[in-house]
């Protein structure tokens, strides 16, 4: 059968994101409205092996591209090899996981293919035509998108599909032979310079522990990791933490940091600064730790807490330990 | 023989037979002079228009008062003194003395008895005063060394001068006194003391030694012309034109792009040729005095940026690529045609030039992105050099042309383009905090309202912010002012937006503001931000909004003086220092209201070391508010230490940005209880309840 979807599959270090196991899951149920196949494009260094597991997704096809110069992410050598062989498969729909990498790739791709490509969509529906669904103005509408012209091309938001479940399969593993033409490749990648290594990236977070001034120091700060590994949460700060020293830049959500829209948000010792809600409003639940009954994260929460931090994060980290054993 | 005293003058060129020598020198250097200062000419003629020749009076007057008399100079006093000394016994010397002898020779002698002496006693006065002016400067420039100089070779050499010109015109003086004492000679001081120095002298070698000191004199003088253009010495005229060209336009207003102009291809300033004339020309008025550095909150809290120096730097690079645009202009009729430019360049180096990003190279995007747009450095500057809108201008073309600026504004840009306000709070929530005071919306009110109050996105949004708010609210009702709120029409007044170069989001949201405003009828809008204050009171007039615009803290001490409100002097005791907002202080010139406020609250006022014109930035200013400080120190810290070092219970603002800076200030400190960042219409409220 002719491919009908077709997944940028993103791996970061030999590991499969989880945005890209949402998409191939789905992608497996749209392929099957559209009568095709589902196939998936793993680009890399040494993936080869992940391959083998792809049909636990549904897979029916999985295109690999292991090379050497794949090793690191270029935007000339990825775009060479994703757009050969979306152009080879000829696919209705290519969908990408709309993350730092594909922000930049999935233009390109489509400008080589003249594909039109919808970016950040939070919404897909597969019928007679393809509709996505993009957030605008800060997420107060919602449009939705056809793309015409073949194929559709679309990054969708991590966390907003799902994992589907769906009946495994067994992937046939096609190796596309790669040739890097190496006058073309005007990008090295020389050195990555990694910050926080293992800790779980801030805007992708499922769960955010945030710590503000209330923290009083940054040794107070070990109560908020301890919580935060209990739920595979990412620890945040805000910004007068940060310019105390406590923590450093890459944990500021705010105005000035980072955006952030997990599914909860446990601001502990969080005064609620317009500049630090800014950067995590659209939460979808806020949980508030503070000694201070009026203040104003109390506004915003869905749950408060009103008491000594210190007294009460130990206890929630006990009680989930619990929950989650 | 007795001259009567209404007779007496000195004989011109006494003891020099060959002084018609002296003129044709003259003559060459001022040739040369002339073809130099040509050569200039086009240099600042690659700038584009700008009209500064309107309102001749008060131009004139600049000059008399700024240049002649030094008012901004004076305000530091010892080295504006100096520098008044020198220049006073510059124009004694050159312009009274010199002037007048070289003018007599080729006419009648017009000076002569009384008037003579009295000339040439001032004249030798001055000329003293110079002289201990030229060593003050040379005392403070090379043993106290004030960190606001930099000591180049020209520094040195035209003190020299100054000083070798000097002395020998009294030593002149001098031998011609011993060789022929003339009479009424109690009047030439100057000679008299330097006579001394000859006593015992022959006639005959103090004739020939006369003689050989005067060329020397006369020489290193005229010749000293050749070195004013490459020297800072050029600042003595371009000073003079620059306080002429001055901008006399409101302070705070900065100009529009037009955006509709379909052949503009370039927004702000790319390349220095971009620049107008104005601005090319600033840089020959500028001699590193570094009144602006010394005032600069950027520098003083160790950001790369120094207002002197970005000025130096311009200068620099418009004497290198300058010249390579003209001679582009020689072949090809234009400067910025790219085939021209080419063909004008002849060496690697003038590629290198050419090649040279104005921002980025020669100067780096660090800087322009660390000025808060205090105004400090502006109100300081003697010659009115303008450097915030030079940095607006590149701000502009980084944003409009690059899309290149800090990312941290992205957020801010995004924001008050969805919602109307930097922070993204959704735009049907702005009128939220006045829904429990009930504040009547304009569109509800029949009939003319006297005061639109005008809360901004602080004061709507942010939660002390909203606190000023309620209280102006209180206070409006305590003394019968009918009022009304625009609501969710208000949107930001967009000042962050055009100050960070995003001269479209700004002129979107004033655009809209405007339309708004005007399907309103009120006779004034009152406002408690000086940002939204400055912008809609001096910029939107650009765009067709004519309004009465007026802060809240003028409003407030009208109203206390109109007897509306009679605050009680409750807090006896309490000291208090008021921190003045740049835009209120050093835009509006607004310094008085606010601290006749705090004071007729019964505060003990206490005044910071730098306050009113010299006030220190808050660290918010010029879009600084949405971005990062991640360089040198905070400047909200210090101020904040500032503040503290005059043990206050109470910093006072008028400025809902200033609150939010000296708040996080004083958290930072961990000082959280005993000192309160303070409104001054909170404090009024305090009172009047």
């Amino acid at each position: 059968m002719a491919t009908a979807v077709l997944v940028y599959a993103e791996q970061n270090e030999g590991q499969l994101r989880k945005v890209s196991v949402e998409l191939l899951t789905q992608g497996r149920l749209m392929a099957d409205k559209m009568g095709g196949d589902l196939a998936a494009i793993l680009v890399g260094s040494g993936v080869g092996s992940l391959a083998a597991d792809f049909g636990q997704y549904g897979v029916d096809k999985v295109f690999v591209a292991d090379d050497a110069g794949l090793a690191d992410y270029t935007t000339d050598a990825y775009t060479q090899v994703v757009s050969g062989i979306v152009k080879e498969q000829d696919p209705q729909l290519v969908l990408f996981g709309n993350t730092a990498l594909t922000k930049d790739l999935a233009p390109r791709v489509a400008q080589r293919l003249n594909a039109g490509l919808a970016m950040d969509c939070t919404g897909i529906e597969v019928g007679d035509t393809i509709v996505l669904e993009r957030p605008i103005y800060a997420g107060k509408a919602i449009t939705k998108v056809e793309v015409s012209g073949k194929p559709v091309m679309a990054t969708m938001r991590p966390n907003v599909l799902g994992i589907a479940e769906v009946a495994a399969k067994s992937a046939e593993v096609v190796n596309v032979p790669v040739q890097l033409d190496a006058a073309s490749l005007k990008q090295i990648v020389k050195e990555i310079v990694r910050k926080a290594a293992g800790k779980i990236e801030l805007t992708e977070a499922n769960i955010i522990v945030s710590g503000g001034r209330g923290m009083k120091g940054p040794e107070n700060f070990g109560i908020l990791e301890e919580l935060a590994s209990v739920l595979g949460a990412a620890v945040g700060a805000t910004r007068a933490a940060v310019d105390s020293g406590w923590v450093s830049h890459d944990y500021q959500v705010g105005q000035t940091g980072k955006t952030v829209a997990p599914t909860l948000y446990i601001a502990c010792g969080v005064s609620g600064a317009i500049q630090h809600l800014a950067g995590m409003s659209s939460s979808k639940f806020i949980v508030a730790v503070n000694k201070d009954p009026e203040a104003n994260i109390f506004n915003f929460a869905d749950y408060g807490i009103v008491g000594d931090l210190f007294k009460v994060v130990p206890v929630l980290t006990e009680e989930f330990k619990k929950m989650l054993a | 023989m007795e001259v009567p005293i209404t007779e007496v003058f000195r004989e011109h060129y006494w003891n020099v037979p060959l002084h018609l020598l002296l003129y044709a020198v003259t003559v060459i250097v001022a040739v040369v002079f002339l073809v130099m200062l040509w050569k200039r000419f086009q240099l600042w003629r690659l700038g584009g228009a700008d009209r500064r020749i309107d309102k001749i009076g008060a131009r004139i007057w600049t000059v008399i008062v700024q240049g002649f008399f030094h008012a901004r100079q004076l305000r530091d006093i010892f080295p504006g003194g100096m520098h008044f000394m020198i220049l006073w016994g510059f124009i004694g010397l050159f312009v009274l003395g010199a002037l007048v002898d070289f003018i007599q020779i080729l006419t009648v002698p017009f000076v002569k008895g009384i008037p003579y002496l009295s000339l040439s006693f001032i004249v030798d006065l001055l000329g003293i005063i110079g002289l201990i002016g030229v060593l003050i400067a040379a005392f403070r420039r090379y043993v106290l060394r004030p960190d606001r100089l930099d000591n180049k070779p020209e520094d040195g050499i035209i003190l020299a001068l100054l000083f070798v010109i000097l002395v020998t015109g009294y030593l002149i003086e001098g031998l011609r006194l011993v060789a022929e004492p003339p009479h009424y000679t109690d009047y030439e001081i100057g000679g008299i003391l330097a006579s001394y120095l000859f006593a015992g002298m022959s006639q005959q070698t103090a004739l020939a030694a006369h003689h050989i000191l005067w060329w020397f004199h006369g020489l290193l003088a005229i010749l000293s012309v050749l070195y004013f253009i490459p020297s800072k010495l050029f600042h003595i005229a371009a000073g003079a034109v620059n306080q002429f060209c001055r901008d006399l336009g409101p302070k705070g207003a900065l100009k529009p792009v037009d955006l509709e102009d379909e052949d503009i291809e370039v927004f702000g300033v790319e390349k220095i040729e971009d620049f107008t004339w104005k601005n090319l020309f600033d840089t020959e008025a500028c001699v590193r005095c570094g009144r602006c550095q010394d005032n600069c909150p950027a520098y003083l809290s160790k950001k790369p940026l120094t207002p002197k120096q970005l000025i130096q730097d311009l200068k620099t690079h418009l004497n290198e690529r300058g010249p390579i645009l003209l001679a582009a202009k020689a072949k090809g009729g234009s400067a910025d045609g790219e085939a021209q430019q080419e063909a004008a360049v002849t060496s690697e180096a003038d590629q290198a030039i050419l090649d040279k990003a104005l921002v980025g190279e020669v100067i780096e995007d660090e800087i322009i992105w660390a000025c808060t747009t205090c105004r400090a450095c502006m109100e300081q500057c003697p010659m009115f050099i303008e450097h915030i809108p030079k940095i607006v201008e590149m701000r502009r073309n980084l944003v409009l042309g690059e899309s290149r600026f800090p990312s941290e504004a992205q957020l801010a840009f995004k924001n008050m383009e969805n919602n109307g306000n930097p922070w993204g709070v959704g735009w049907a929530s702005r009128a939220d905090w006045a829904e429990e005071p009930e504040v009547p919306i304009i569109s509800d009110v029949d009939g003319e309202v006297d005061v639109l109050f005008w809360p901004g996105c602080s004061g709507a949004f942010d939660d002390h912010g909203k606190k000023i708010s309620l209280a102006m609210v209180k206070l409006m009702r305590a003394a019968g002012v009918n009022f009304a709120i625009l609501g969710v029409e208000e949107k930001c007044c967009g000042d962050s937006a055009r100050r960070l170069g995003n001269e479209y989001l700004y002129q979107m949201l004033v655009q809209e503001n405007v339309e708004n405003l005007k399907q309103y009828k009120f006779k004034r809008i009152v406002t408690t931000c000086p940002h939204c204050f400055n912008t809609l009171k001096h910029e939107y007039p650009q765009f067709g909004g004519d309004f009465t615009v007026v802060h809240h803290t003028e409003f407030l001490n009208e109203l206390i003086e109109r007897g509306s409100l009679k605050p009680q002097m409750a807090v006896g005791g309490l000291t208090c220092t008021y921190h003045d907002s740049c835009y209120l202080g050093r835009y509006n010139d607004i310094y008085e209201a606010p601290r006749e406020i705090i004071e007729a609250t019964g505060y003990n006022l206490v005044e910071m070391n730098r306050s009113f014109g010299k006030g220190f930035c808050c660290g918010a200013g010029g879009g600084r508010m949405w971005l990062e400080e991640d360089l040198g120190v905070r400047i909200n810290t210090m101020r904040t230490e500032q503040a503290l070092e005059k043990n206050v219970e109470v910093i006072a603002t008028g400025c809902p940005f200033c609150s939010v800076m000296l708040s996080d200030g004083l958290k930072e400190k961990g000082i959280e209880e005993g000192v309160q960042v303070l409104d001054v219409a909170e404090i009024l409220q305090q009172a009047i309840s």
